[in-house]
């Protein structure tokens, strides 16, 4: 075993000189410095509408991006954005486009590669553990330096502290990435519940829910845990479709810990914001809703759904291609959870938004997501970049809306007219025949760096229909149940050692709730004693003291406590 | 060095007599054999060159490690057993091992036979074209990438899948085999040798080609039955195969990928589907992405092989005449 | 002939294992031919109804949208050529290489044989990981060629090994002697006594090496940069992964390409399995050997 060992190690020690060795120098030019710049090529980056640099700069200078890029979309040296934002700023870029998923294979081998570099990535997909990690190693550039030549940026950050930080790398109070906001508020209440009216008039009809009358079932109902468990079982137990089957109907449905249309509204009716993590906010303290006793009421009265039948098991196993393939056909759901009701089932006219479903002791409350709107580490740029200011002050012209918007959907002259509506909103273009709208916003559309907020949607863009009707859906029915001392928990920044803790005990602690839960949910609830020893075992080996802590800490630096 | 090596091993001169001849002796028979080293050199060659060349990475499992650091040099991050020891202390060290290892025991008890039998079955089955037929069948599912047969065995084995819909039809229970923690097991390791067993057995199958089919007619002058007859002389010509299928099999028991097994993971089975190779690809997606700690737990597990490999070499040599080396 | 006089020698014995073998055979192929038939009704069957069980045991909405979507993309055909160029190099490069070297390894007479040994059982076990293989393979210079999906498939030590011990086993030493005293070099020995009495470890080897490399994706993914060089498994698998991609889609995109996904992914197992499927009966011709080993003793 030794001799194998040494053999092994002396042998590697020497193929690493080798290999080492072998190594090419980078052929990368100089840094021309910001004086021969402006000097030269005309650099300049205090007008973001005139052009970057002067014809001589846009013949001789040129960046390497690399970058992923959605399956359907153009290469991105074709894109007309690209070739337009090129005649506007003069700063030839060039796109070296991968896949998605062989990005993510050869994320590790860019950066491993250190000779052979490019000069930024584009849709990084950078987590903060990582960009921290390479912060340290000198690898990318600290974009904060360098805010002169991004006055767009800039105003982002000093108009938006909360965005800002959400960006700064604990370690040394700088900033080293990129980020994507796109606010819609779409995405902090992942699921709508949504109820078959023909089913439900039915069962009003038959005297099996009290207390509602036909004429109130439209958008915005408001059912108690009892009425939603009459329903259930009124679902469960009769031939609601008609087929000659009562066996086929599926009461309640959802897909179990999905990102979006799972089961935490459920646990809205005793009152908790629930969510996959079970992480939230509430008046600037992080709690885990698996901490609380109530979490165990609304356990227990969900497997009680469970082993009656009123949500099937197969809301637990099945994927989300296989709750969706099921609502097609022959009508089986009674009442299911999603982002909205059309991509479903066939006939959404037959199904009406509600509002959450009250519990036993009149909680209202629904799901309140982590999943952030704020996308960091989206672009990065290596610190070895020759002249990255002209890079720096290139991206930002991606900040202002009118070209986050076509970054976002597509450019002037496919998707858009030439000309802005008189409130100066761009208007979209008519189709040309034979492709769809999301066809052809994914064709020309890179995506990536952009800031559209309320400002952007209120002047520049229209949101599209759907987020539109999604998000009237949302601010009538579902948001209002939302206390304003609940938030999400946003993109934290960790110190090295905090993320050391997260690495240690946070797949663990996923994996021990997880695996609790299901048990529960599937196997008709938690015993008192077995709701005391997870208790135990939470706070002991599991270590979720340590982890609220970190988590604690981290926001409140974030909140600039 | 090896014929360096071959002539230092000479220095045995003082006790015979006659050196120089023998010195003779053994320079023809190494004239005789060295074409042997030509006819290896080119596999030497390509193994030094994509397996050697960068096996130095294994170093990374005693660094702080990422991506771009020069893994030999003053900058290099030591941190000594640090990666093997956050291995060992985990919560779910002792889970992990436990599940690993049972799915590749139980996993190699039953595929490591099933090709065997099938061969020899095939073997002696009367129709040739017949057992032709079948082998091209039996080969198919190897070709079934992992994501269509784990979406097939959802569909099959899921609550309104087939399976369930005939239990369902003659009056049983539903059963989650995605959600218990006991279908796990068996739906993993059935359907990798459903997919494979057929695959394996192709080299039996030539192997078996190969047998004298006057050993064949010699037993049957002995009165040996069909059934005697694979006993007694089909299986023995496949045996040194076997041998070493078995050691190689053993030395490679604790390598299981992660993919399969994340496919079929639901919260329900995690107490019994989460491998060491599962829970270092989540690792490895929160928080900080871990180079170092994967490679040190792929150590690991290299040299528990390792171990195996030798005691399944050392055993075999002492009870048959098999062994790899 | 030989096969009456057989027949006339069986046993009631023998009668009941050829049947006992025949039923589990046939036991067998039935759980073996069942999900590839599902396959093949799936890839031509309404996505939706595939997913809800209502497909069984006949296509449901028969379609064939999944095929035309696959064939009417160039870069599945050029993906074909270059994974058939890729293979069949492979497949000769690896054959040279592994048949002598087992070969070679399964004589005792090999200088150093425990030395080599220990040499190809090391990489079995011990790999350097993904970077330093791609800073050797940027080195070599091999990075977007089709070398660097070709060079490393060339030898699996696990095939090496197979190959040497079927030469240890089924080469009977007589022959070698024989030939050596006849005057035959090592060289001599080999081609024209080894090889001949190897077709069937040739014909197996060429198999798992060809299907090794038809099948592999990996090497490609993180090898080669230009798409025109892409293998056909790669291009499926990005068909694939574009078909589920859900970035700015509505709901009704979302949901056709979920569809479209799901419908692909039955067609894309037929589309690269078959071209394989069909060639192995060429395989299994030189798999029939037995009898010339006989002669060639006499």
């Amino acid at each position: 075993m030794k001799k194998w060992m040494a053999c092994l190690l002396a042998m590697a020690m020497l193929l690493s000189l080798v290999a080492c060795g072998g190594g090419k120098k980078s052929d990368k030019p100089d840094s021309a410095g910001v004086e021969k710049l402006v000097s030269e090529y005309g650099f300049q980056w205090t007008d973001p509408k005139a052009p970057i640099l002067n014809e001589k700069g846009a013949k001789e200078l040129s960046f390497s991006v690399y970058s992923s890029k959605n399956a359907s979309a153009l290469d991105y040296n074709d894109m007309k954005i690209m070739q337009d934002l090129f005649a506007s700023t003069n700063v030839y870029v060039t796109w070296e486009n991968v896949s998605e998923s062989v990005y993510s294979q050869q994320k590790n081998l860019i950066f491993g590669n250190a000779d052979n570099r490019p000069d930024a990535i584009y849709h990084a997909g950078m987590s903060s553990g990582e960009i921290i990690k390479y912060a340290k190693r000198h690898v990318l550039l600290p974009i904060s330096d360098y805010l002169e030549y991004m006055p767009n940026f800039s105003k982002i950050l000093n108009d938006r502290p909360d965005i800002k930080a959400q960006l700064i790398n604990v370690e040394d109070g700088k900033i080293y990435s990129l980020p994507r906001v796109e606010e819609m508020g779409l995405l902090q209440n992942p699921n709508i519940l949504f109820l078959n009216k023909n089913w439900t008039a039915q069962a009003i009809q038959a005297g099996a829910l009290k207390g509602v009358t036909e004429a109130e079932l439209k958008d915005g109902l408001a059912l108690t845990s009892d009425q939603m468990t009459d329903l259930l079982r009124y679902f469960h137990d009769n031939d609601m479709n008609n087929n000659g089957n009562a066996g086929d109907e599926r009461p309640l449905s959802f897909v179990y810990n999905n990102w979006q249309g799972n089961q935490c509204d459920l646990y809205g009716m005793f009152g908790l914001n629930d969510n996959l993590e079970h992480r939230i906010v509430i008046d600037d303290q992080i709690n885990y809703t698996v901490q609380d006793e109530r979490f165990k009421e609304a356990t227990n009265f969900i497997a009680k759904w469970v082993a009656d039948g009123l949500i099937d098991k197969v809301s637990f196993e099945q994927s989300q291609d296989n709750f969706l393939a099921n609502g097609k056909g022959l009508e089986n759901y009674g009442a299911f959870y999603w982002w909205e009701s059309e991509t479903v089932v066939s006939n959404p006219e037959n199904y009406i938004t509600c509002a959450p479903l009250i519990g036993p002791k009149g909680d209202q409350t629904v799901c309140v997501s982590n999943n952030p709107e704020v996308g960091t580490g989206e672009v990065v740029i290596f610190a070895d970049c020759p002249n990255f200011e002209v890079l720096l002050a290139y991206f930002d012209r991606y900040y202002d809306p009118l070209i986050s918007a076509q970054i976002n959907y597509g450019p002037i002259g496919i998707v858009y007219e030439e000309n802005l509506d008189s409130k100066g909103m761009l208007v979209q273009k008519e189709l040309p025949a034979g492709i769809t709208s999301d066809e052809l916003r994914l064709q020309n559309a890179p995506l990536g760096i952009i800031y559209l907020n309320d400002y952007a949607w209120n002047n520049v863009v229209n949101m599209e229909p759907r987020a539109k009707l999604r998000l009237e859906r949302l601010t009538e029915f579902v948001t209002p149940y939302v206390a304003k001392n609940v938030k999400p928990c946003p993109n934290l920044q960790f110190t090295l050692d905090e993320l050391n803790t997260l690495a240690n005990y946070e797949t663990n602690f996923n994996d021990y709730v997880r695996t609790n839960l299901i048990r529960w949910l599937m196997g008709g609830g938690v015993s008192d004693a077995e709701w005391d020893a997870f208790q135990k075992e939470l706070s002991g080996k599991v270590n979720i003291e340590g982890l609220k802590k970190v988590y604690q800490d981290a926001y409140d630096r974030f909140i600039g406590k | 060095m090896v014929l360096a090596a071959k002539k230092d091993s000479g220095t045995s001169r003082t006790d015979l007599p006659q050196g120089p001849v023998f010195q003779n002796k053994k320079l023809k028979a190494f004239k005789e054999n060295a074409p042997f080293l030509i006819m290896i050199f080119p596999a030497v060659l390509v193994v030094f060159l994509f397996n050697y060349l960068p096996i130095y990475g294994v170093l990374i499992a005693f660094q702080d490690f990422m991506p771009g650091d020069k893994i030999l040099s003053d900058t290099t991050i030591w941190v000594g057993f640090d990666n093997f020891k956050r291995f060992f202390s985990d919560p779910q060290f002792w889970p992990l091992m436990k599940n690993t290892f049972l799915i590749c025991i139980y996993g190699f008890i039953i595929g490591f036979p099933l090709p065997i039998l099938v061969s020899l079955m095939l073997n002696s089955l009367k129709g040739k074209k017949t057992a032709k037929f079948l082998q091209t069948i039996f080969t198919a599912p190897h070709f079934i990438s992992l994501v269509v047969l784990v979406g097939m065995l959802t569909l099959f084995f899921g609550r309104y899948g087939l399976v369930n819909n005939l239990v369902a039809s003659g009056g049983g229970e539903r059963y989650s085999y995605f959600l218990e923690t006991g279908a796990f097991r068996p739906l993993y390791i059935l359907s990798s040798n459903w997919q494979d067993f057929g695959w394996s057995a192709v080299i039996y199958i030539a192997a078996l080609s190969n047998v004298d089919p006057q050993q064949h007619e010699a037993a049957i002058l002995d009165g040996a039955t069909r059934f005697q007859r694979v006993i007694h002389v089909d299986l023995p010509a496949i045996m040194p195969m076997i041998s070493v299928m078995l050691i190689m099999s053993i030395g490679g028991l604790m390598g299981v990928g992660y993919e399969k097994a994340l496919l079929m993971q639901t919260d329900g089975n995690l107490a019994v589907s989460e491998l060491v190779s599962t829970y270092v690809y989540k690792r490895g997606l929160t928080g900080v992405p871990d180079q170092a700690y994967a490679t040190a737990i792929g150590l690991f597990n290299s040299i528990i092989n390792v171990v195996l490999l030798i005691i399944a070499n050392t055993t075999s040599k002492k009870f048959s005449e098999n062994s790899l080396w | 002939m030989k096969k009456r006089k057989n027949a006339l020698r069986d046993t009631l014995g023998d009668k009941i294992f050829y049947i006992i073998n025949g039923f589990f055979l046939l036991l067998l192929a039935l759980i073996i031919l069942y999900p590839l038939y599902f396959i093949i009704i799936a890839s031509i069957s309404d996505p939706d109804a595939v997913l809800g069980g209502e497909v069984v045991l006949y296509p449901v909405r028969v379609t064939l949208e999944g095929f035309q979507k696959i064939m009417e993309r160039s870069d599945v055909w050029r993906g074909y050529l270059n994974t058939i160029i890729y293979t069949a190099l492979t497949v000769v490069l690896a054959l040279a290489v592994t048949v002598p070297a087992g070969w070679a390894l399964s004589r005792k007479t090999l200088p150093g044989k425990k030395l080599f040994m220990i040499y190809f059982i090391i990489p079995m076990f011990f790999g350097g990981g993904l970077i330093p293989f791609y800073n050797v393979m940027s080195s070599l210079g091999l990075i977007n060629t089709m070398w660097a999906v070709i060079l490393p498939a060339i030898l699996s030590v696990w095939n090496l090994f197979m190959t040497k011990t079927f030469f240890e086993s089924s080469i009977p030493n007589g022959l070698i002697e024989a030939a050596k005293i006849d005057g035959a070099g090592q060289f001599r020995i080999f081609t024209s006594v080894v090889i001949p009495l190897s077709k069937a470890v040739i014909a197996v080897m060429a198999l798992y090496y060809a299907v090794g490399q038809w099948n592999s994706y990996f090497n490609a993914m993180i090898f080669l940069q230009d798409e025109s060089k892409y293998p056909l498994q790669l291009v499926l698998k990005e068909i694939l992964i574009a078909s589920e991609s859900t970035v700015g889609g509505s709901g009704e995109t979302i949901l056709q390409q979920f569809r479209m996904a799901n419908l692909l992914k039955y067609v894309s197992v037929i589309v690269s399995s078959l071209p394989v499927l069909c060639l192995y009966p060429f395989v299994q011709k030189y798999f029939a050997q037995g009898v010339m080993i006989g002669s060639l003793k006499e």
